[in-house]
């Protein structure tokens, strides 16, 4: 027998009211629809509406927020054009099913909003999804109550912000609700020399509880555990590296730690599961053919990555050196080990193909090209070389951010340039370099996430732009430009306008800004951007910095 | 083609159907599936040769009215379960349709009911689509006068409410 057939109740619709006349007595009738049908009769309305029913009445309201309606609504709204536009790009690798599946782990990169033992709420994703979409958020601001010179270092992971600076150690603060301070622990003392000042900081997160490593200017570096449910920090074990200077850049892939230090020593560490004895793996000193590198690291940006899949781990630096031809360019190198930290090869790319808009060609087999070509329009004329390259910097980048296989760089010129690293078994090359437009400052920092969005901002801090990157890489290499409605300014429905940010600043001087951070503060602008820290699935943490040496934070929330 | 159904309303009127009209119905599709075509003994109450079919909720303005539907859509093709998602894009109603809809608000939410009981899946939405479109477009206080729908928010609730439901504008 049908299913229905037994959902039917009488009671839905009392036969004393039926014949009841409809003008003297009203009669409700729409609500005294069963659920299942008034469900079914919702989920024809737009968002819009939705949201107009929940005013309605106590019934309706449980009934438009109903999470099923929003999920589809979410999968028709961001899934489908999505997988439309990837079913477009690559038709014989995708199935052209586009269909609506309540199966969120056939959503293409979904699979996270429908973890094990947790309910989405559907109607929250949508929103968050539409404020991201819109650059809608909410801004709030924290000063960091004892300013601390140089600047503390901060981080944000998984809704929590790690701040690290030598006056008050490592701090833990929500990101919802920046103003209290979950948990602090003060760095120990040093014995002989001053020597406890951190100098890198990075995060990792894996279930309930996220890794915090701190570096230290003596080489020291820290290993903390920040428990989710407890709000507890804890010292988990603390190490002297094999290097003496300071350390400067970290990357934590847990277990796996991939440190550069001030003498321009990688180191690779394997943390382990629980053991306090630290093993250090690997202990290499550069190779000879990045020599160069100590001498551009000074002045440029570098960056740190570090994946480990099951079989393999693989490192990778991202150097900016400068190119007679095409102004400052980056280098890429990645170093793979296995797991027991056994180099297995050592690989260099730049991105110098790419600004002259060739295509490499080198250590590609045909059946390999043809299958990168499948996706990039073919280039004509590959045997005649452009003189002029098509992307010539010539200044410095003033910041980098490599998430596989996203490399982007952000430009004083007010651009950003994406590239697209390949990284397989074979080979390792650039694909295509794009310019980005829309900032129409100097973007001083940015960030990227290996599902292809990105944050920037500009030195004064007074734009941020968000971008989906996606849709560009399949523009990449085709002769069609990319469209600028994929970046999406930021703005805040509540910002308190700084007076700074509305002076406007001399050419002369906006130049000269670097917006690393490193340049002393310039009398007229009364606060700019240090540094772009972070964001994830809800919110975007900047730190700006005041002319007196005062920090600020700012959270922009998009729930 | 097979013998015609009779179908009795629930005030006892006896309506002789095609069968393939009558099969519109998945309710009425699967109970006569379930008896076979012996064309004897049918083990339900009030149900006698050619075949007769008690549709115990639904009324005989209503059940004439789901008929001529059915009546107009016999030579449907079977919708696919695939375009699931498009269909509720859409709340487009071709134009025979619209005009068959257009009855008052009792009759209107009646066919839904006897859409649901009889499990017409094309005419339901129909019914659905219609209901919608008159909620499209409204304020909530044109809605609630529509429909008559008690509001039933303290003005506190309500202003929560309504902020909280801001921000998709379009």
């Amino acid at each position: 027998m049908s299913k229905r057939c037994r959902e039917y109740q009488p009671s839905d619709l009392p036969p004393a009211k039926r014949n009841r006349d409809l003008v003297t007595d009203p009669v409700d009738r729409l609500s005294s629809l069963s659920d299942e049908l008034l469900l079914n009769i919702l989920s024809f309305l737009p968002v819009s509406s939705l949201n107009l029913c929940q005013t309605l009445s106590h019934r309706f309201h449980t009934l438009s927020g109903d999470s099923e309606l929003w999920k589809r609504q979410y999968y028709s709204q961001w899934v489908r054009p999505r997988a439309r536009r990837l079913a477009n790009v690559r038709r014989s690798t995708l199935p052209g099913r586009t269909e609506y599946s309540p199966k969120v782990s056939t959503w293409l990169d979904h699979s996270h909003l429908a973890e094990e033992g947790k309910v989405t709420n559907w109607k929250r994703q949508y929103r968050l999804r539409h404020n991201w979409s819109r650059g809608l958020c909410r801004v709030t601001e924290v000063e960091f109550p004892q300013p601390t010179s140089p600047p503390a270092l901060v981080k944000l992971c998984a809704g929590n912000v790690f701040t690290a600076d030598a006056p008050h150690g490592l701090r833990a603060w929500a990101a919802k609700d920046p103003a209290s301070c979950l948990a602090n622990i003060p760095f120990p003392v040093a014995q002989e020399k001053p020597s406890m000042l951190p100098t890198a900081l990075v995060v990792s997160h894996q279930q309930s509880q996220s890794e915090i490593v701190v570096g230290f200017e003596s080489g020291l570096f820290n290993r903390y555990i920040f428990d989710v449910q407890t709000s507890q920090l804890i010292l988990r074990s603390s190490h002297v590296g094999l290097c003496d200077g300071a350390i400067t850049a970290m990357a934590l892939s847990s277990p796996y730690l991939l440190i550069v230090s001030q003498h321009r020593n990688l180191s690779l560490y394997n943390l382990g599961d629980q053991s306090h004895e630290l093993e250090t793996i690997v202990d290499i000193t550069r190779p000879h053919e990045l020599a160069s590198l100590k001498a551009d690291n000074m002045v440029a940006p570098m960056t740190l990555s570090l994946r480990a899949s099951a079989s393999e781990i693989v490192a990778t630096v991202v150097y900016s050196f400068f190119h007679i031809g095409c102004g400052w360019s980056q280098g890429i190198q990645e170093l793979r080990f296995d797991k027991d930290g056994q180099q297995l090869d050592c690989r260099i790319a730049s991105t110098v193909d790419s600004q002259y808009g060739m295509r490499p060609l080198q250590g590609l087999s045909p059946s390999l090209m043809r299958r990168h070509s499948a996706t990039v329009e073919t280039v004509d004329n590959e045997d005649s070389a452009p003189v002029v390259p098509s992307i010539l910097h010539r200044q410095p980048p003033t910041s980098m951010s490599y998430s596989h296989p996203y490399l982007l760089t952000s430009h004083a010129d007010n651009t950003l340039t994406m590239y697209l690293v390949v990284s397989d078994l074979e080979s390792l090359f650039v694909r295509g370099g794009q310019r980005l437009w829309g900032h129409t400052s100097s973007v001083s920092a940015v960030q990227v996430t290996n599902r292809g969005k990105a944050v920037s901002v500009t030195s004064r801090g007074d734009e941020i732009r968000i971008w989906e990157l996606e849709t560009a890489v399949s523009s990449l290499g085709s002769r069609r430009p990319w469209k600028d409605e994929n970046s999406i300014q930021v703005s805040p429905g509540n910002k308190r306008r700084m007076e700074s940010v509305s002076a406007p600043m001399p050419k002369s001087i906006q130049r000269d800004l670097d917006g690393l951070g490193m340049v002393p503060s310039v009398p007229q602008e009364m606060s700019r951007m240090h540094e772009c820290v972070g964001f994830d699935e809800e919110r975007v943490l900047l730190l700006r910095e005041k002319q007196l040496g005062t920090q600020l934070l700012e959270c922009y929330d998009f729930t | 083609m097979s013998a015609p159904i009779t179908l009795t309303s629930s005030d006892g009127v006896e309506i002789t159907v095609e069968r393939a009209v009558a099969e519109r119905s998945i309710l009425i599709k699967n109970m006569l599936e379930d008896l076979g075509d012996s064309g004897e003994a049918i083990p339900i109450p009030n149900a006698r040769l050619p075949r007769v079919l008690t549709t115990w909720q639904v009324n005989e303005a209503v059940l004439k009215k789901v008929i001529e539907w059915c009546e107009h859509h016999k030579n449907d093709p079977p919708t696919a379960g695939d375009d699931d998602d498009n269909r509720r894009k859409t709340t487009d109603i071709d134009e025979w349709d619209q005009k068959f809809m257009q009855v008052d608000q009792e009759m209107l939410f009646e066919i839904i009911l006897a859409a649901n009981y009889l499990d017409i899946k094309a005419l339901l939405d129909v019914g659905c689509k219609t209901v919608a479109n008159m909620i499209k477009g409204k304020s909530p206080e044109e809605i609630r006068k529509t429909f008559n729908i008690q509001n039933d928010f303290t003005p506190e609730e309500e202003d929560q409410i309504r902020r909280e439901n801001e921000w998709a504008e379009e």
